[in-house]
């Protein structure tokens, strides 16, 4: 996407009104219903749409101004507009009151005029849709899905890998059939994703809290971690601590040609059971460094 | 074929403003089992309708006036595409 400022010729200090008003004046403009027959108007709209959408979005645009993310971002859902049905054959709300008196002295025209009203009602069938429920892992690597329709038969569906919450996927003539002559509808299929009990999903990154055993994480070690594509080994470096955030890269989740990373964040656990010594030892135990984790945040408040 | 409440539902509008839309003439929805059914086109329509209204600061008599001319201007386009169709059908037509 181009620079969203410039796409609607706005000021980078513009306020939100502003930006709202500069919006309004071009999409009255552009709109496609209002611009049937243009298509560059309708190019034009999506990318004033979507360059509103994302200056309203304030961290997005936040981010932006500070150089962290570019303008790429949310690709919406393919919209039908008004003018792609109303183009149609069978529209029954268009009226020939704009050439009728051309038919008056026309005969090519009557001709015209008598056959349109005599036309049948080509209508598309409509869209139909369902929501389809998917595992956390199943959204990442992608997957196969059948859905039994209410009316019988059944739809497969193949879920490519990445796919987001909410997002829709269309499966052309596989809507309910046309009352008419005309084409079939579309199956639209909205995705929901079940969360998962270790993993989260940030983007096409992967977040995981791993828990590791004080010896772990104070002597180093290699340990085994989950990743969506089953368990790598891991190395602890030693002297980790809670916090401490180590990347497995590629693990994340494959949008287009890219692959996300996995960043796991170590917890330092204590032993569940009573270990004596270990507790004699601390007890006994004078550090060479002393230290005070709550220190910055004592000097703050 | 959309039922009304599927229909309210995806164009998050109100039965009482869908009434209104409908006597005005704005939409007409089919009568079926005396339930109002509705097409993908009626649905198209009635996000045209929101769009104006809430996003484009039209007031209701514009709405009324933007629908009616366009339409007329669809009437026109099919009217002009038949035209076309019809005069590039002619040469095909004289062949034995």
């Amino acid at each position: 996407m181009k620079d969203p400022y410039e796409t609607l010729g706005v000021s980078k200090t513009a306020t939100a009104e502003e930006i709202k008003k500069a919006y309004l004046r071009l999409a009255k403009k552009l709109h496609p219903d209002l611009n049937p027959g243009d298509k560059r108007a309708e190019e034009k709209f999506k990318e004033v749409a979507s360059a509103n959408d994302f200056l309203s979005d304030p961290e997005r645009r936040r981010r932006y101004d500070a150089g962290e993310i570019d303008a790429a971002g949310v690709e919406k859902p393919a919209h039908r507009f008004y003018k792609d049905y109303a183009g149609a054959s069978g529209n029954s709300y268009e009226n020939e009151a704009a050439y009728a008196d051309f038919a008056d002295t026309d005969s090519f025209f009557a001709d015209l005029l008598r056959r349109r009203t005599q036309q049948g009602r080509a209508v598309r069938g409509t869209d139909q849709l369902y929501r389809l429920e998917i595992d956390f892992l199943e959204a990442i690597n992608g997957a196969k899905r059948e859905i039994f329709l209410p009316q019988g038969g059944r739809l497969d569906v193949s879920i490519p890998a990445g796919i987001e919450e909410g997002q829709t996927l269309r499966l052309r003539g596989k809507g309910a059939p046309s009352p008419g002559e005309g084409e079939a509808g579309d199956a639209l299929i909205e995705i929901s994703i079940r969360p998962h009990p270790f993993f989260t999903r940030d983007g096409s990154d992967i977040r995981l809290d791993l828990p590791v055993t004080v010896v772990e994480a104070a002597l180093g070690a290699e340990v085994k971690a989950a990743t969506p594509s089953g368990f790598v080994l891991l190395k602890i470096p030693k002297g980790s601590n809670t916090g401490t955030v180590l990347r497995l890269k590629g693990k994340g989740v494959l949008r287009g040609e890219k692959r996300g990373d996995e960043f796991v964040r170590l917890q330092v656990m204590l032993p569940t059971q009573p270990e004596p010594e270990l507790e004699s030892f601390l007890a006994s135990w004078r550090p060479a460094n002393p230290y005070d984790p709550r220190r910055a945040m004592e000097q703050k408040s | 074929m959309i039922g009304e409440q599927e229909f309210l539902h995806r164009v998050q509008v109100d039965r009482s403003t869908l009434t209104v839309w409908i006597e005005e003439a704005w939409l007409a929805p089919v009568e079926r089992d005396g339930e109002r059914v509705f097409e993908e086109i009626d649905l198209a329509r009635a996000r045209l309708i929101v769009d104006l209204r809430q996003n484009m600061g039209v007031n209701d008599p514009g709405v009324g006036v933007i629908l009616h001319l366009l339409d007329q201007l669809h009437g026109l386009r099919s009217a002009m595409g038949e035209l076309l169709g019809t005069i590039h059908a002619k040469p095909a037509e004289r062949e034995p």
